[in-house]
């Protein structure tokens, strides 16, 4: 098990959710979107110069932005 | 007594379109999340009562997190809940992610009546929802429904009386999703498929290197497919109806008119060498309505077919992801390329739609540098008409001088306001192609939107202007002008006029600009500043109800503020 963020995995990678930093209100945001611990995405791409990653969670594909997804930490 | 029936959903699962379809109320729909920034009301007819339908803006929880989302949660809860009907409506192909919402109303206990949208698409997809086991699941009337074609409407609305309370306990958010996996695992079977080539696009477009290619590819043909129609419209039809048709009768009227006087000149205008110019005559029959039909009309249609095509397939979002880095530096993120967008067609619903940002303080440096930056479509037309045939150095001209206006301004606007811009967190949605009459209905909808706002205006206005200047009142005002215009800007006085009558509407002005007989240079100038100076009347009333009066004097300095810079700096650079 190896913990790091969205931000470091990388492109097609499968991982799971360990926990989402910083404030409740991005938590309860990304719940209702389905984006909560131990839910299970793939990194579908990064766009580079701090801009944001996409993800996919189930069937949705959600953008995030790059202080975002730093702030989701995931297991590998 | 069912009072109202109001349509709740995650955003972009189709709920205006279901509006449309139960009340004949047409509005705009699109593929992405937030179209829908106006609460849109219309009636729908049950056993002979007529029921208010609401449509509300998208959600994906009854505990809001954005602006928009309190807006849908407390209409929601103004009338006592034995009074309404709520229609719940579900993307089919996203069964999980949406059964959140569906899982709370019905927790908190109000009529639902659920509507699994999209069913076609789902087919398409390989998703199976069993939609008998998915009703006792829930507890509440299922229907599958393709709003598009129309399917299941009809037993969607037979069924709205069904809605009744049921019982459900109260889960915490995480029990929850472990309850709605329970239940997408009874109803829903996925049938193993590989990646098509939808898919393979989806995912290239949101990839930096293809993705980057794509946007470029994407942009310069949309707007190379922009002008090519627009061109065309105006030299294989309109310009033919104008000048083999309508030129004739005209000048078939002005031959038999005696006196030519004041109604001759207000109606007809000057003669240029005995003859009808529709570009420079001026009058309320020859002038204004070539400026809005036959100038202006062939752009708007193509412009608004490009952009809802690309609204329609679902491409914005992305585009939004490929130029969130950029949009950060101007204290926007990237979902501002909707307002954007959408200003190039008309101010107006651009800025209305700087709704979908979250801050006040994205909205005013949305909505300033759409006034500022961002030309309507009437005015591109023209921009088109009258400095196109200087060559198109001129045209991107115009262009590039805006373009860095926006990024400067933006800057600016970014280390100088408070606060601070909040991160960029998206639903991207897949792509769909919806049938090409939801194409044309929509674009009928807006050139009918464009025709009954513009021709009044351009009509009374030219109207007005002609009797201005016969009894010649514009002098004043020119004189007061005419030192800052000629001194500053290097225009002839009598474009004082012109400018004036931009803050009625831009395309009327760069037509006031037409018998003037400017050079390059100087009507690179006007153009410019029609472009960046006060917006026109309908923009500067939106920029009022968007920023209250203190963010519209904000913003109204700014734009003052760089006319003078802007117009004197290409006056010294270009004219000199």
């Amino acid at each position: 098990m190896k913990k790091s963020s969205l931000l470091q995995i990388k492109e097609n990678e499968k991982v799971k959710i360990l926990e989402i930093l910083g404030g409740s209100n991005l938590e309860k945001r990304l719940m209702s979107m389905g984006v909560y611990k131990d839910k299970e995405l793939i990194k579908v791409s990064h766009i580079g110069l701090k801009g944001p990653v996409v993800i996919k969670v189930g069937r949705t594909i959600l953008a995030l932005g790059h202080g975002v997804a730093a702030k989701i930490i995931v297991e590998r | 007594m069912l009072k109202k029936i109001y349509l709740i959903g995650n955003p972009n699962v189709g709920k205006s379109v279901v509006f449309s379809r139960l009340t004949g109320v047409q509005v705009i729909s699109s593929n992405y999340p937030g179209t829908t920034v106006e609460i849109a009301k219309g009636y729908l007819r049950l056993d002979n009562d007529k029921v208010e339908v609401v449509d509300l803006p998208g959600t994906y929880s009854l505990e809001p997190s954005s602006a928009a989302e309190e807006v849908a949660v407390s209409l929601l809860k103004e009338l006592p809940k034995d009074e309404i009907a709520v229609i719940n409506i579900l993307d089919s192909t996203n069964l999980e992610r949406n059964l959140l919402l569906t899982l709370q109303l019905i927790e908190e206990g109000f009529p639902v009546i659920i509507c699994m949208n999209m069913c076609d698409d789902a087919g398409h997809r390989g998703i199976h929802i069993d939609i008998g086991r998915l009703e006792e699941l829930l507890n509440a009337p299922v229907i599958s429904t393709c709003a598009v074609t129309g399917a299941g409407v009809k037993l969607l609305i037979q069924r709205i009386k069904e809605a009744k309370p049921s019982l459900r306990i109260k889960l915490t958010h995480e029990d929850r999703w472990l309850e709605i996996g329970r239940i997408v695992e009874q109803s829903q079977r996925l049938e193993h498929r590989h990646h098509n080539l939808r898919e393979l696009l989806e995912d290239a477009s949101v990839r930096p290197v293809t993705g980057l290619i794509m946007a470029t590819g994407i942009i310069y043909f949309a707007f190379k497919f922009v002008r090519f129609i627009g061109e065309g419209i105006i030299n294989k039809i309109t310009d033919p109806i104008f000048l083999n048709f309508y030129q004739p009768i005209l000048e078939n009227l002005t031959f038999h008119w005696q006196e030519k006087g004041f109604w001759f000149h207000l109606l007809i205008g000057d003669l240029i060498n005995g003859k009808i110019d529709f570009k420079q005559s001026l009058g309320v029959l020859t002038t204004a309505p070539y400026i809005e039909l036959g100038m202006v009309l062939p752009y708007v249609v193509s412009f608004y077919f490009i952009l809802s095509l690309l609204e329609d397939i679902g491409y914005l979002p992305r585009l939004a992801i490929l130029l969130d880095n950029i949009l950060h530096r101007l204290g926007l993120h990237g979902y501002a390329v909707i307002p954007v967008l959408l200003g190039f067609g008309c101010n107006v619903p651009g800025i209305l739609s700087t709704r979908v940002l979250e801050s006040k303080r994205e909205r005013f440096i949305a909505a300033t540098i759409i006034s500022i930056g961002v030309p309507c479509i009437p005015l591109q037309a023209m921009i088109f008409g009258l400095l196109g045939k200087f060559g198109g150095f001129y045209v991107s001209g115009v262009y590039l001088v805006l373009f860095s206006l926006i990024i400067i301004l933006g800057i600016i606007l970014n280390r100088t306001l408070s606060g601070y811009s909040p991160e960029f967190l998206l639903e991207i949605p897949p792509y769909r192609f919806p049938p090409l009459l939801m194409l044309w209905k929509k674009l009928y909808f807006r050139i009918k939107g464009f025709l009954i706002e513009a021709m009044p205006v351009v009509l009374l206005g030219v109207l007005f202007i002609n009797i201005l200047l016969y009894f010649k009142l514009f002098d004043f005002v020119t004189g007061i002008f005419a030192p800052l215009i000629h001194g500053l800007f290097g225009l002839p006085k009598e474009a004082v006029v012109a400018l004036s009558i931009g803050f009625l509407r831009k395309d009327v002005a760069v037509g006031m600009l037409m018998p003037l007989n400017l050079t390059a240079n100087q009507l690179f100038i006007a153009a410019t500043l029609l472009a960046i100076s006060f917006p026109c009347v309908a923009t500067f009333v939106v920029l009022t109800k968007e920023l209250g009066f203190k963010g519209l004097v904000k913003a109204t300095s700014i734009m003052v503020f760089i006319s003078i810079i802007v117009g004197s700096l290409l006056h010294f650079a270009i004219l000199r």
